[in-house]
C-alpha cells in the first residue's frame, strides 16, 4: 500500500474506529475479488484490506498516527483469491451448472470438458493436443460405515463398480458426510498422466443405543427400581466395551451420569438414566407400596401448573 | 502430493477463523478436507476457500446455510467461468474461417440487435 490508509478506506484521521470498521466492511462488499471480477475493484480491496489490517488495532493505529511505523510493511501476506483456484482444472469445488443434464447439448459438453455427470472429473485435461496426457478419472462412493467402527476406526473393504477390492482405513471418530481420500485409487490415467484419486463419502450408520454428537457419545440406560432406589456399581457398555459405573442412591429417570473419556477421542459417555418397572407387579411389591405410601406420600407434580388444579 | 496442513495451521494461518467456525464449515460442507488418519487435512485452496468463506461471513453476516448456497453459485460461476476460459482459449487457436463461423452462430444466438428508431 503506498497512499495514505485512511484515503484507502474514503476517511480521515478523525474516523473512529467503528467507522473504519463500516468503511471497510463496504468497500469489501463491493469490491471482493471473488464477488467482482473488475481490476480495478481488486486494486481498491488490496488497498482497503492493507488499510483496515493496519487500523484495526487501536494500538498500531496509534503509532502508526504518531509516526512510528509507516504503512509500509504492513501489507497482509500475499492472498491468492479464491477464483484462481477455482477455475483452475482439477478444482475439486467445481460444480455443474446445467449442462450435462440437456439432451441436446450434453455430449458436446462432455466431449469437450471430459465430465460424465457431475463429480466425475477428468482433473487437467490436455492443454496440447499432441501431448496427449490425462490424468485418470475420479472415483466417488459413499460408504456406509457401521457407528462403531466409524468411533473406533478400523479397516473394510470394498468392492468397485468395475471390479476388484479395496482395502480401506477407516480413521477413528470418521463423521457422517466426510469424505476419505485414497490416492492413486482412481481410474488409470492416459500417456503419463497418473491414476486418478477415489473419494469416498461416508454415512455412518446409526446405532440402536448409542448416539453421537461430535466426539460425544450419548446412550440411554434401563435401570431397575432396586437399582434406583438403593443405588450401585452396574455395568455400561460403551463404545470400547462395557465399564461400570455408580449409580447413585435414589437416582431417578433423566438423571445424566458422564463417562470422562470414553468417547471418542477424548470426548465423554454421557448416560442418562432410565427407570424400568419389573415386568410384572408382584404381590410383594404391591404390598410393600401400599404401607409405604401411607406414610412416605410425595408429590412430584407439585410445581406444576399446566392446567387442572 | 501438494502440501497439506492440519486444523490447527489453518486455524493460524488466517485471520477470522477459530476451531468453532472452521468445524461449522465442514459440517456445512462448504469446505471438504481431507480425512487423514492424523485428522483433517486441507489445501491449499481449501485455504484460499476459508478464506472467502471467513470474508463472505464476517463482511455480510452470513449465516451457514446462506453460506452454502452463496458459494454453490460461487462455484457454479467459477466452473463456467474456468471452462469458458478454455473454450475461448480453443477458439482463439483456430483458422480465422472456424472463428468467423463460429462467431456468426453465437451472435445470432446471443446479440440483440437493436433497430436504429429505438431510442
Amino acid at each position: 500500500m503506498a497512499g495514505d490508509p485512511y484515503e484507502a478506506l474514503g476517511l480521515t484521521k478523525a474516523a473512529s474506529d467503528a467507522e473504519i470498521k463500516k468503511a471497510y466492511r463496504r468497500i469489501a462488499k463491493s469490491d471482493h475479488p471473488d464477488l467482482n471480477p473488475d481490476p480495478a475493484a481488486t486494486a481498491r480491496f488490496k488497498a482497503a484490506s492493507a488499510a483496515y489490517d493496519l487500523l484495526k488495532d487501536p494500538e498500531q493505529r496509534r503509532r502508526f498516527d504518531a509516526g512510528e511505523i509507516d504503512a509500509q510493511g504492513q501489507e497482509r501476506a500475499q492472498r491468492r483469491p479464491w477464483r484462481d483456484h477455482a477455475e483452475a482444472a482439477g478444482n475439486p469445488y467445481a460444480r455443474s451448472y446445467g449442462f450435462e443434464s440437456d439432451p441436446d447439448l450434453s455430449d458436446v459438453f462432455s466431449d469437450l470438458f471430459g465430465r460424465r455427470g457431475f463429480g466425475g472429473f477428468n482433473r487437467g485435461g490436455a492443454e496440447d493436443p499432441r501431448n496427449f496426457h490425462v490424468r485418470g478419472q475420479d472415483y466417488r462412493f459413499s460408504l456406509q460405515v457401521d457407528f462403531l467402527t466409524a468411533a473406533r476406526g478400523g479397516k473394510t473393504r470394498v468392492t468397485l463398480p468395475e471390479g476388484g477390492d479395496l482395502d480401506v482405513t477407516i480413521p477413528k471418530g470418521v463423521r457422517d458426510g466426510q469424505t476419505i481420500r485414497l490416492k492413486g485409487k482412481g481410474g488409470q490415467g492416459l500417456g503419463q498422466g497418473g491414476a486418478g484419486d477415489a473419494y469416498l463419502a461416508v454415512t455412518v450408520a446409526p446405532h440402536p443405543d448409542f448416539r453421537r454428537e461430535g466426539d460425544d457419545i450419548f446412550l440411554t440406560l434401563p435401570i431397575t427400581l432396586d437399582e434406583a432406589v438403593l443405588g450401585g456399581k452396574i455395568s455400561v457398555p460403551t463404545i470400547d466395551g462395557p465399564v461400570n459405573l455408580t449409580v447413585p442412591k435414589g437416582a431417578t429417570t433423566g438423571q445424566k451420569l458422564r463417562l470422562r473419556g470414553r468417547g471418542i477421542n477424548g470426548g465423554d459417555q454421557q448416560v442418562e438414566l432410565k427407570i424400568v418397572m419389573p415386568p410384572r407387579v408382584d404381590e410383594d411389591l404391591a404390598r410393600f407400596m401400599e404401607t409405604w405410601r401411607k406414610d412416605h406420600a410425595y408429590d412430584p407434580r407439585a410445581g406444576m401448573n399446566a392446567g387442572g388444579k | 502430493m501438494a502440501r497439506h496442513f492440519s486444523e490447527t495451521e489453518v486455524i493460524a494461518t488466517l485471520e477470522g477463523l477459530d476451531p468453532a467456525r472452521l468445524h461449522a464449515f465442514v459440517a456445512a460442507h462448504v469446505v471438504s478436507p481431507v480425512v487423514t488418519p492424523q485428522g483433517h487435512a486441507f489445501s491449499e485452496a481449501d485455504l484460499a476457500r476459508l478464506q472467502l468463506l471467513c470474508d463472505l461471513s464476517e463482511v455480510y453476516d452470513l449465516p451457514d446455510d446462506s453460506l452454502a448456497m452463496v458459494m454453490s453459485l460461487i462455484d457454479q460461476l467459477n466452473t463456467a467461468r474456468g471452462d469458458m476460459r478454455a473454450l475461448i482459449q480453443a477458439v482463439a487457436t483456430e483458422p480465422d474461417e472456424v472463428r468467423g463461423r463460429i462467431q456468426k452462430t453465437v451472435r445470432r444466438l446471443r446479440v440483440v440487435t437493436l433497430s436504429r428508431d429505438d431510442g
